[in-house]
């Protein structure tokens, strides 16, 4: 006591405020903010014609109006030049994704900004270089020339694929379509190497390969149609947390049945009526509770399977769709490649046995019983009365995604759409949500499918430099306890050289650091906006610019792009990575010309950029025309058509008509193909594959099993630890235990516990919580301070080289108590339900 | 005695409740004007910051921080329910959020107790839709 509390007063943006249109750059969905700034000192009165929002705050706000500016909303920064401003970010009411609404998340965006006097001054502000066992601030020359030297040192002596990196490839924060244009052009194109890796994975690969294949981009529906359909199923989702808006705009009042009116219009003479939603889950989540509120237990199944067994009830219930004769037999004969459709039959459906047999084994299997699948057949695919087909959305996210064997999780999510013919019309769709923003804009990957496994890689002693950007590996990637081991034990050869060698200049560096890497070193470079933990290992950090501190633009979870306008300065000298690249291989390409090497000399050419969106229309040439346009097209768009077009922005894939920029509400409509040669889509054989060796080795050895997933807090927490209102509720990881289990451990709610298994150990504080069945443990993925992935496998799905982060198996140990955890935070179960 | 409120708007003394009013654990009135409900609680077991006789008594604002919709309140589990967004606060907690979209914990309103007669003094942290909490008596 007391926790957080912000002050009791604000300040009001005045009339003559300066106002930005952005989007907030946290999650997939993208809603619509503004920015109002104004000199630290002022404030706008109470009158609707005193303040810039034109409120009248001389009476109390109404409820739902999104008129208010809450405290989190609010924070003063100081720009270069020490002049401090009033920054206020609040909804836009006029955007269609939020309609004036915030998540926990965008409503902390204005106390995540850098502030020199508040908690997130300890942004980095200055390049760090490693020299004599510290990592001390340098200037831009220094520390890019250190890099550049090694870098090119080891193209020279070990070649391309010596360079290792780990980078973003998201929108939103750290990314957009600027920075990743940068960053493909400096790997793909300069540096040429094929041991690439994306942020959350230890590959260069698509988290929806399977997808693809079948020849459906995963970004195919609209938020509308969430709104428009008869029946949701997320699966493996708890979008009421992790995609706040999308579930409380969209999908909640469809549950509710405001929507019915929009449904008669949008779907004319067809019988609707207030929506549906199957949660397709192991765990009991806040989705699935608020769900039941909201709609009633009977518009809502929840089918709380097995861990890992997704692709087993997929084609049950497509097994049961098949049988009734409910499929949609139509789409299968015109829109689906006919010689994909009979090894679905027989190897997703197991059309060969009985339907008797089938359904006991997916019972066996997934633990649900045959009436639950039999129910989600139904409400997904049953002929209504009038004879209409039901309308369903099918939204999958990271529980399959990262679920047991990523390829045919998602084919087999995609075999159900296509079975049900749910693509091309209002209310319906098929593809993920998404975590973060999209903004994919590069050259193509130059190595194979699959890619290398460069986790793998780096912890066998290959690779001569690891590049890290935006991301945070010793925390987020699988089996993090062997990335931090190889971190540390790789690093310190070149620490100690760096050690060794100080006082010379940076050729003398370069070299010693290089002989180092010739013994087993690895160079380590980070950059980032904050000191992230993988930092702690690096021998080169680049500060980097955040949101608000540069332009970007991003795409969201139905495509929707729009400018991200530039507010403020980025802290001390930091800047956008996109410029930082630029330094980078400009320097490179220096130290070739005075070698003489004319190759690489143009390899690194081209990287004089001065401008973000000098940056944004080069790589938006690189688009190919045609019909089938990428999801991410943008060619055709600058910054002046995204400045008018606001925060509704436009939906791509854009083509040029008549001059005019024109965007999609969804894919598949009127007849439009799919991406294949053929123009139909393929259904991928999804046979139940059994868990692999390496993950059944644990669940054997050890009593609980192991899962993991987000809260409402933002990825690595790594705006949400300088937050006090985030960083106050969440100071650890925690695990949800069943009361059964935790009643056979001795565990009460608070106790602190270690968890433990053959590849790591880490800590968590206990939930005790009916949302997890006996014997099922599940973990918050992803914080600092203790990471559920120091306990993941090395498994990955060996066709895409995605991990299995939800599933790995443990021992747990009681620890004790914190006793400022007990005077300061609630142990009360994130899905509302307390267990008495 | 810490004092809870360090630059503190000149709040009224309003007489909220008699120690009476809380046998069923809950009792609804305003502060610190008729448009800001607020839920005085007694939570049956010390608390911090609690008042009154077992040290249990706390109130806090009714309004939903995240947009202010009034909420319901279980003496059962002691939590507070937005029904609009569902974010929940556990006033065991010092209404502390458990989940949902609000970005503020539930503002706590300051209670004195002066024989059977709780009186509400201030507020800490901002009452939904108002730049600051004494915007509306002002006029």
């Amino acid at each position: 006591m007391p926790v957080y509390r912000p002050a009791d007063r604000m300040v009001l943006p005045p009339v003559d405020a300066e106002k930005y249109q952005t989007v907030c750059h946290y999650c997939i969905v993208g809603c619509g903010y503004h920015v109002y700034k104004w000199p630290e000192g002022r404030s706008g009165g109470l009158l609707p014609d005193q303040n810039a929002l034109g409120v009248d705050f001389t009476k109390q706000v109404a409820p739902l109006s999104g008129d208010w500016i809450a405290p989190d909303h609010h924070t003063v920064i100081t720009e270069r030049d020490g002049r401090r401003f009033h920054i206020a970010i609040v909804p836009d009411k006029e955007c269609v994704v939020n309609k004036g609404h915030h998540s926990g998340r965008g409503g902390t965006l204005g106390s995540s900004l850098y502030r020199p006097d508040g908690p997130t001054h300890v942004r980095l502000t200055h390049p760090l270089v490693y020299r004599a066992t510290e990592q001390s601030p340098t200037t831009w020359d220094d520390a890019i020339d250190l890099a550049a030297r090694v870098i090119y040192g080891s193209i020279l002596r070990d070649g391309n694929n010596s360079i290792f990196m780990k980078i973003f490839d998201h929108g939103g924060g750290g990314g957009g379509f600027e920075n990743n244009w940068a960053v493909g052009k400096f790997f793909f194109n300069a540096v040429q190497t094929i041991n690439c890796s994306i942020h959350n994975r230890p590959a260069y690969n698509s988290e929806v390969h399977a997808s693809r294949d079948m020849g459906v981009p995963e970004l195919n529906f609209a938020y509308v149609d969430a709104e428009l359909s008869d029946t949701i199923v997320l699966w493996g989702a708890n979008s009421y947390e992790t995609q706040t808006n999308f579930y409380l705009v969209h999908m909640l009042p469809n549950l509710q049945g405001t929507t019915v009116k929009a449904k008669q219009d949008a779907r004319p003479g067809e019988q609707v009526g207030p929506g549906r939603i199957i949660v397709i889950d192991p765990r009991r989540t806040a989705t699935v509770v608020v769900s039941e509120r909201a709609a009633g237990k009977d518009r809502v199944l929840h089918l709380q399977l097995n861990p890992g067994t997704d692709i087993a009830l997929a084609n049950a219930i497509a097994r049961v769709v098949y049988e009734r004769g409910w499929h949609d037999k139509d789409f299968v004969a015109n829109r689906v490649e006919a010689e994909t459709v009979q090894p679905f039959l027989e190897q997703s459906l197991q059309i060969g046995k009985s339907l008797d047999e089938v359904l006991a084994e997916a019972e066996q299997i997934t633990g649900l019983s045959r009436a639950q699948i039999e129910q989600a057949a139904s409400w997904i695919a049953e002929t209504k009365s009038d004879g209409s087909r039901p309308r369903s959305i099918f939204l999958y996210e990271k529980g399959v995604i990262w679920g047991m064997k990523n390829y045919q999780n998602i084919g087999s999510i995609v075999n159900l759409a296509l079975l049900t013919g749910n693509f091309g019309k209002p209310g319906t769709g098929c593809g993920r949500l998404g975590g973060h923003q999209e903004g994919y804009v590069r050259p193509g990957y130059p190595g194979p499918r699959p890619a290398p496994y460069i986790d793998d890689l780096l912890s066998q002693g290959q690779g001569n430099v690891f590049y890290v950007v935006g991301c945070n590996p010793a925390v987020t990637t699988l089996n993090a306890q062997r990335m931090r081991e190889t971190l540390q034990t790789r690093g310190k050869l070149v620490r100690d050289a760096i050690d060794a060698s100080f006082g010379a200049d940076n050729a003398t560096k370069a070299q010693a650091i290089l002989d180092a890497i010739s013994q087993g070193g690895l160079f380590i470079i980070v950059q980032d906006i904050y000191p992230i933990e993988t930092a702690r290992y690096a021998h080169v950090v680049f500060p980097a610019a955040a949101w608000g501190e540069s332009p970007i633009t991003s795409i969201n979870g139905e495509r929707r792009l729009r400018l991200y306008e530039k507010f403020m300065d980025p802290p001390g000298i930091a800047e956008p990575d996109w410029k930082i690249f630029g330094m980078l291989a400009q320097r490179i390409k220096a130290l070739a010309q005075a070698d003489g090497n004319a190759d690489i000399a143009q390899r690194f050419s081209g990287f004089e950029w001065q401008t973000a969106e000098e940056v944004f229309l080069e790589g938006g040439q690189s688009f190919a025309d045609g019909v089938k346009a990428s999801t991410e097209r943008y060619k055709g768009v600058d910054y002046a058509f995204l400045k008018a077009a606001g925060n509704n922005g436009i939906q791509t894939p854009v083509t040029i008509v008549n001059g005019q920029p024109q965007g999609r509400v969804r894919y598949f409509e009127n007849g439009e193909p799919f991406y294949t040669e053929s123009g139909k889509a393929k259904m991928l054989p999804t046979p139940w594959p059994g868990f692999p060796a390496i993950v059944q080795e644990q669940i054997n050895k050890y009593p609980y099993f192991l899962t993991n997933g987000r809260n409402n807090n933002w990825q690595t927490f790594y705006n949400d630890l300088n937050i006090p209102f985030h960083a106050e509720r969440v100071p650890l990881s925690y695990i949800e235990i069943n009361p059964q289990d935790a009643q056979r451990e001795g565990i009460q709610p608070g106790d602190i516990v270690q968890l433990y298994n053959d590849y790591g150990e880490t800590t968590a504080y206990a939930v005790v919580s009916n949302s997890v069945k006996p014997g099922l443990i599940f973990m918050l993925f992803a914080h600092p301070r203790s990471t559920a992935n120091s306990l993941t496998t090395p498994y990955v799905d060996p066709e895409v080289i995605i991990p299995y982060y939800k599933g790995s198996a443990v021992g747990l140990r009681r620890l004790g108590r914190l006793a400022d955890f007990d005077a300061r935070l609630t142990y009360q179960p994130t899905n509302f339900e307390p267990v008495v | 005695e810490v004092p809870l409120i360090s630059e503190v708007l000149p709040y009224p003394r309003i007489k909220v409740a008699t120690l009476n009013d809380l046998q069923s654990g809950a009792f609804g009135a305003s502060y610190p004007d008729q448009f800001s409900p607020i839920q005085i609680l007694k939570i049956g077991k010390k608390v911090p910051g609690g008042v009154g006789p077992d040290g249990d008594i706390v109130a806090y604002s009714g309004l939903c921080t995240h947009m202010g919709c009034p909420m319901t309140y279980d003496p059962a589990t002691k939590i507070f329910v937005c029904p609009c967004h569902y974010s929940h606060f556990d006033a065991a907690a010092d209404a502390m959020l458990i989940s949902g979209p609000a970005t503020q914990h539930l503002p706590r309103i300051v209670l004195e107790v002066e024989g059977q007669d709780i009186y509400a003094v201030g507020a800490q942290g901002l009452i939904y839709g108002r730049p600051h909490n004494l915007s509306l008596t002002e006029l």
